[in-house]
């Protein structure tokens, strides 16, 4: 481990990546995108109940109650054993809540043994939805471009714009992982999605800052001892444990919170912790096997260029 | 440079360990079913829907209505009027004017069994009703009894102002404009009452909010109303009889309802989660960094107390702000977050004392060489909850209105569970500053002065090692 050439090993690291990303796109294509109600409108219902429930009847039931199309699933939660049912309404327009109390009152009747009680209601008007979604996504293309900036101004000395963009590329790739996970838990995209990869933004460029923080003090120490390669390689080094052990202690705190909330069935919770788990580990990966050596393969183009220039003279 | 004497550690260490117990515990004192909180603890914090159930609703003038600035605010007063006519004190109300919005968060009300808080979301939105009744007598229930003088429909207006009376002093009155259909209604009662003990009472739904006496008959259809107003009751009392003239009902599409027994768990789950995550990441810190990890340890709790109290409003400066689930966890994911500068800290103290270092030069360029670092690295994260403050903040609120040069074409946002994240976070990372910075190294300088403290393997050295 002492020796190893994270610069000269990157062809493997790239393609793993590449890999899983492919994997992503691939999923994304066949099993579809899907937003929450949150962001394209809609309704969801959800009523819990006892005894035996027959899925058709209660759907033709709140499709009498309310003259629109819906589809209901059945649910248990694993913590307590208790069984729901969830109503979902077919087109993306929100419910008013005449219709809401129309639909309560109507399952109550007809399913009078079973003690229904309303659990949670969410309806979202489809035009509030998307402007939600359109202002979701211009937050990530802020927090996006402040970490830019602040990259370029911070590291200047170190080849600043190109390390801001290095790290870029590594936040983008955090992003996908953490989209990755959305698609192939079949997760329906929602706000939580939007917090863990602005959040995650902010957490891969921070690692990959301490790293070229090394690098700059690395650059003053041995300028023209080292080759830039060799001169990262050691960074990376010096500073791989710090990496590693934040990682650790973040993946944990977090990993606590996964299983906790899987355990209750706390579902607002386990949709935030694990795409956040995935993109804290993903962070870690793409600041010390991704950004550095893309960096260093831009320095020694831009060196190569430069001589090449120098020897046409 | 001047050393850290021995007491500090003692004294930082007992700093935390107070600010610990002051903010999970509070200071009340509880008198006759009476409790008056002096210093509020964890159990002040005001929890979001998610976790206590409750109801988020969004309220928006009906469709082609082009509301006005000053209708909004009415729609806001009768919100506000309902909210409190339904005994609901804990609710938050924003109201974006650009967008036309009025968002109302309140929680299932405790102990009562059967709220219904569909009903109490239709109540909200209907109009109000404004009336102008002859006298302030009421039956049993407080249902108004006065003949109705005037309805809603017979005001066209009410303004706050400001005016000189005919004896020279100033002050403030809420002058009336009303339709013709109330002028001659208007006209004959105070034509009738003028001069009596008899005030006519203004009344929304069945809120008394007025009841002026009546100096003269007005027969013009416009009136003032004066008393002891200061800017702000003027205004208030405008905007509540405006609002019962409002020409339209709100509408909401936008509504969120959860029952009390949805996140009743979930509390507790998540502080089982937050206790798990301090013991297994101290753990970790002690096994990997021994005595640096102590401090940074106990640095760990005062940051986790310092989240608690900025959340509860235990600080006079900083106001209590609504906690949920993603907010818990935001106070979670930060104590993972936090060690970090501690473990950057650390490795250059390790580094240091392999080099052969004194136990001294070793700690005090370990945190002077790890500060850079550690800046860098928590600015960014603060960029970040920045802008999930601002992305995701309810209208007015500070940081959404230093975003809103970029945010400026949307609305609220329909969830306000990620705004309390984005919170905990921010405060986190400040108070990592303070605590996992700053406390922690004064608590190492100190504790390494003494003797038995000064084995290098306790800061990472090969056993063995002597100074």
């Amino acid at each position: 481990m002492k020796d190893f050439d994270f610069i000269g090993h990157r062809k493997i690291f790239f393609t793993i990546s590449l890999v899983l990303i492919g994997v992503i796109l691939l999923a994304a294509i066949f099993f579809g995108v899907e937003l929450d109600i949150q962001f394209k409108g809609g309704a969801i219902a959800e009523y819990t109940y006892t005894g035996e429930l027959d899925e058709n009847s209660v759907q033709s039931t709140a499709e009498a109650a309310i003259g629109r199309q819906v589809s209901v699933q059945k649910t248990q939660d694993m913590a307590d054993g208790s069984s729901s049912i969830v109503i979902t309404l077919a087109s993306d327009a929100g419910l008013n809540v005449e219709d809401q109390e129309k639909l309560t009152s109507a399952l109550q009747e007809a399913y009078a043994d079973n003690s229904i009680h309303l659990l949670s209601v969410d309806s979202v008007e489809p035009t509030m939805g998307r402007e939600f979604l359109m202002k979701s996504l211009l937050a990530v293309a802020l927090a996006s471009l402040l970490i830019v900036i602040y990259v370029a101004i911070r590291f200047r000395k170190i080849g600043g714009m190109s390390a801001g963009v290095m790290a870029v590329v590594a936040l983008i790739h955090d992003v996908i992982m953490v989209f990755g996970v959305f698609v192939i838990l079949r997760i329906p995209l929602n706000n939580n999605f939007m917090a863990v990869a602005i959040t995650i933004i902010g957490y891969s460029v921070n690692d990959t800052i301490v790293i070229y923080d090394r690098i700059r003090e690395n650059e003053r120490l041995y300028r023209n001892k080292l080759s830039f390669h060799e001169l990262v390689n050691k960074s990376i080094h010096q500073s791989f444990t710090r990496s590693l052990n934040t990682s650790i202690t973040t993946v944990l705190a977090m990993l606590c919170v996964a299983v906790v909330a899987v355990v209750a069935g706390v579902d607002s919770i386990v949709s935030f912790a694990i795409p956040m788990i995935v993109g804290l580990v993903s962070g870690f990966y793409s600041t010390v096997f991704i950004a550095n050596p893309l960096y260093v393969m831009w320095q020694d183009h831009k060196s190569k260029k430069r001589l090449a220039e120098k020897s046409a003279k | 440079m001047k050393r850290v004497g021995k007491p500090v550690f003692f004294i930082v260490a007992l700093a935390i360990v107070l600010l610990s117990l002051l903010s999970v515990f509070g200071i009340s004192t509880e008198y006759a079913d009476k409790k008056n909180v002096y210093i509020k603890g964890a159990s002040d914090i005001r929890l979001g829907i998610d976790i206590r159930g409750g109801v988020d609703v969004t309220f928006t003038p009906p469709e082609g209505v082009d509301a006005t600035r000053e209708q909004m605010a009415s729609a806001e007063a009768v919100i506000q009027n309902r909210l409190v006519s339904l005994n609901i004190t804990d609710s938050e109300v924003y109201t974006d004017y650009n967008n036309q919005r009025i968002i109302v968060r309140f929680p299932w009300k405790e102990d009562e069994a059967d709220f219904n808080p569909e009903e109490a979301i239709k109540e909200l939105g209907t109009t109000a009703r404004l009336t102008f009744r002859e006298g302030i007598g009421t039956d049993e229930s407080g249902t108004p009894t006065g003949e109705i003088i005037l309805e809603g429909k017979d005001v066209e207006s009410a303004t706050a102002g400001y005016v000189t009376t005919n004896s020279g002093t100033q002050q403030y009155v809420v002058s009336l404009k009303l339709y013709d259909s109330g002028k001659e209604k208007f006209a004959e009662a105070t034509t009738r009452l003028a001069g009596t003990t008899t005030p006519i009472s203004i009344w929304m739904d069945d809120t008394l909010i007025s009841y002026p006496q009546v100096d003269e008959a007005i027969t013009n259809g416009e009136a003032q109303i004066s008393g002891n107003f200061t800017a702000q009751t003027a205004t208030e009392l405008a905007s509540r009889i405006n609002a019962g003239a409002l020409p339209f009902a709100l509408e909401t599409e936008n509504f969120r309802t959860i029952d009390p027994t949805l996140g009743s768990g979930a509390l507790d789950a998540m502080l089982l989660a937050g206790v798990l995550a301090l013991v297994l990441v101290c753990a970790f810190m002690i096994f990997k960094y021994r005595l640096p990890a102590v401090t940074a340890c106990i640095a760990l709790i005062g940051q986790i107390a310092g989240t608690i109290a900025a959340t509860s409003g235990f600080f006079p400066f900083v106001s209590s702000f609504t906690l949920t689930l993603p907010g818990i966890a935001g106070i979670i994911l930060a104590i993972g977050m936090g060690v970090d500068a501690n473990i950057i800290a650390a490795e250059r103290i390790k580094e240091e004392i392999r080099l052969g270092k004194t136990v001294d030069t070793s700690v005090r360029n370990g945190f002077k060489k790890a500060f850079s670092a550690v800046l860098d690295g928590n600015i960014t994260i603060i960029i970040v909850a920045i802008v999930l403050l601002g992305a995701f903040g309810p209208p007015g609120s500070f940081f959404s209105t230093i975003l809103s040069p970029v945010f400026f074409m949307f609305g609220p946002s329909a969830s306000g569970s990620i705004y309390s994240f984005g919170y905990t976070l921010l405060v986190g990372v400040i108070l990592n500053f303070i605590m996992g910075v700053g406390a922690s190294q004064l608590m190492l300088k100190s504790i390494s002065r003494f003797k038995c403290f000064r084995n290098p393997w306790l800061y990472g050295g090969k056993r063995g090692e002597k100074e």
